[in-house]
């Protein structure tokens, strides 16, 4: 009996879901905050290659937990959170450009420049290495794994094929330092922070739809507080609806600092 | 007198013969493990501090793969579509059931139970790759259940082909505790091959299924009860919820098989030949006796030192002391988890308790012995070069071209052998080629 479902479910799944968006588009923006005293942020441990990658200069600060002087949080990513049995969503033409525009990942002074990124599946990411000593840019995420070798000046282009939930880790294996996040999904609705805490996704098809907030330093924030939205205690999601031409302005985004993990 | 001790040897028969005719031939039935390590690291990621999901959640996870799967003496496989199933060209049951289960003759008058003969002490019933042997082994043996593979002839994340498993059965891997089981014959190789590809199938699915706890919003994965005639008050449900019902049931179903398994899993594992990378063919320079054999080490020695970067990793001297502090994927899955660091273990005791190998550092190969793990011909050594080694730091090299990485090969073949015969201490440290 369970195998004759599985046919008809399996049949089921094949059936395609519409891609267009009757309803037009809109827009989703906010800016996310800390609020309280901050763990102490750690320096870089510079152990190797020194001459290529300090040279003279102080050894830096963890870039896994960027705050900027009123608490505004870098490198966060707002992600639109889908089931796998949740229909796709519409995909503004404008994307289809952008899909094109490699995204690029630099290697430079011993760093990943930027340190978190996010792209489609298909779009190229150019991996770059701007110094003078050889780096490797290793990729793990749950469903992709890639592990390129970077002579200096070097510059590699590759694609994923598969998407991820949540975003994985870049780490350059020589130098123990040297890691960056990285986003990969089959859909463009996905921003990251800048310095100043800000973030805004564009031409999303107007309706509702559930997005999630996610840091290195914390996993899904699910103690982030959104006014007037409640957010899921388990995956840090909210539920919006966007309306055509409109940009839903979801404010000033507070996350209480003690929901960063110190290490 | 006589009636009281009558009466006490009834009762110790009584209790002693079920005892001893249980240990006589029925030890409990092996079960698999339940990847604890991966629920650790999902609880830690999705909850608060100290919280845990459900134990049922365990549990159904356990129900789940038990009715796919099977249990190590029963296997099962989960051929949705029946005979036009494509799981059929991933492996055979036959050949499942030919490997599993305790050691004994098949009516067939074969040996059956291989994998728990031959395997199980190092990889583990599970192939979590925690058997007996497995604390003290270094490597420690595969866990099969990452679905990573370092020595096959396709890239990374493409899964290896059943020659590229073949030839680890047969050859085992110089260097460590992987021995070569030559002596088997070719279907029982072969039944090994389904049965290692079935026990990575089945861990895949395990942490696919863990990986989801957080979008089940309490739910059960297959809520069986959708299926019952009546609702939990006795009431008959009428047939609009019941079509309702089954349709959602179907739904739950077609994520826990059509997409986790399906999708997700098993459609990279369907005609991995596909993805073999190709060897191009070597320089005229590579034979030995070829005039210029000798510069193309030197090539070789110069791309080591300088494009290739084997340096940073392999070391000055080639002696495999460049960079010792990395872990491999293995380890990295659950040590890379926020809160846990390796220089503070009582940060990572709890992940040893669930299971975990303790944490050792992954050592690059030492090129002056030479010893070659995925292989010692020309076109292994080739292939670890330009496709990298899955689940280690070892990276692919895109950038160079064939004939560099056959230089390249080629010097490292040679590296066991310069300067060979002086003293340890008067090896000269190579000089940086400088470019």
């Amino acid at each position: 009996m369970q195998k004759s479902f599985l046919f008809a479910v399996i049949i089921l799944g094949f059936i395609s879901m519409p891609l267009v968006s009757d309803d037009g588009w809109g827009s989703l923006k906010g800016k996310i905050v800390v609020d309280g005293t901050l763990p102490e942020i750690s320096k870089e441990k510079i152990d190797k290659d020194q001459a290529s990658c300090l040279s003279d200069k102080p050894a830096p600060d963890d870039d896994n937990l960027l705050v900027g002087p009123g608490g505004e949080l870098k490198d966060a990513f707002i992600m639109m959170y889908r089931k796998s049995s949740d229909p796709e969503p519409a995909v503004h033409p404008s994307y289809e450009e952008a899909k094109k525009t490699p995204v690029v990942l630099d290697n430079k002074d011993c760093r990943f420049v930027p340190h978190a990124i996010f792209l489609q599946t298909g779009q190229p990411l150019e991996l770059r290495n701007s110094d003078d000593v050889g780096h490797n840019c290793h990729i793990i995420t749950f469903n992709n794994e890639e592990n390129v070798n970077l002579a200096k000046q070097d510059t590699v282009k590759i694609t994923f094929s598969d998407a991820d939930k949540t975003p994985g880790n870049v780490v350059c294996d020589i130098h123990s330092w040297m890691d960056a996040v990285i986003l990969v999904r089959d859909e463009p609705y996905a921003a990251i922070t800048g310095s100043d805490g800000t973030f805004e996704i564009k031409n999303i098809p107007a309706g509702t739809w559930k997005f999630q907030f996610w840091h290195k330093k914390t996993g899904f924030m699910k103690k982030l507080d959104v006014p007037d939205y409640k957010v899921g205690k388990i995956k840090a999601d909210i539920e919006v609806t966007i309306k055509d031409g409109e940009t839903l302005d979801l404010g000033k985004l507070t996350l209480p600092a003690s929901s960063i993990k110190k290490k | 007198m006589r009636h009281v001790l009558l009466q006490t040897s009834r009762l110790l028969a009584v209790i002693l013969i079920p005892a001893i005719l249980a240990g006589c031939h029925s030890s409990p039935e092996p079960q698999f493990r339940f990847n604890r390590v991966a629920l650790l690291k999902q609880e830690k990621t999705d909850l608060s501090e100290g919280e845990t999901y459900p134990a049922d959640y365990q549990q159904e996870i356990g129900n789940v793969l038990t009715a796919l799967y099977g249990t190590p003496d029963q296997p099962r496989f989960p051929f949705p579509l029946g005979a036009e199933d494509p799981g059929h060209e991933v492996l055979s049951l036959e050949n499942l059931e030919r490997a599993a289960g305790p050691v004994r003759t098949d009516k067939l008058g074969r040996t059956a139970g291989l994998y728990r003969e031959l395997c199980s002490h190092c990889h583990g019933i599970t192939g979590d790759g925690f058997g007996g042997t497995a604390p003290s082994l270094s490597p420690y043996p595969r866990d099969f259940r990452l679905g990573k593979f370092k020595f096959k002839s396709t890239p990374l994340r493409r899964m290896p082909t059943d020659e590229d498993l073949d030839r680890i059965i047969r050859n085992g891997i110089p260097g460590t505790a992987m021995p070569s089981f030559r002596t088997l014959t070719d279907e029982e190789v072969d039944a090994l091959v389904d049965y290692v590809k079935y026990l990575t199938i089945r861990g895949q699915h395990e942490r696919r299924l863990i990986a989801e706890l957080g979008n089940l919003d309490g739910e059960p994965f297959m809520n069986f009860d959708l299926l019952q005639e009546n609702d939990p008050q006795g009431q008959q449900v009428d047939e609009e919820t019941q079509a309702e019902n089954l349709e959602e049931f179907q739904a739950q179903m077609y994520m826990v098989v059509g997409e986790y398994l399906g999708e997700d899993i098993l459609s990279r594992w369907v005609e991995p030949e596909d993805e073999i990378s190709s060897v191009e063919m070597a320089p005229a320079a590579f034979r030995l006796d070829h005039p210029a054999h000798s510069n193309l080490i030197l090539q070789g020695k110069s791309l080591f030192y300088g494009k290739a970067n084997c340096v940073q990793c392999h070391g000055e001297t080639g002696l495999g002391d460049g960079q010792t502090t990395n872990f491999d994927d293995w380890t990295n899955d659950w040590l890379k988890t926020a809160g846990v660091s390796y220089d503070d273990p009582a940060s990572y005791n709890d992940f040893l308790q669930a299971g975990a190998l303790y944490p050792r550092p992954i050592i690059p190969r030492n090129l002056r012995i030479p010893v070659f793990r995925g292989g010692n011909l020309p076109s292994d050594v080739y292939r670890r070069i330009a496709n990298g080694i899955e689940g280690t730091p070892m990276p692919s090299s895109p950038t160079l071209s064939n004939e560099e990485i056959w230089a390249l090969v080629c010097y490292v073949k040679s590296l066991p052998y310069e300067n060979e015969g002086l003293p340890r201490d008067e090896l000269p440290v190579n000089e940086r080629v400088v470019d």
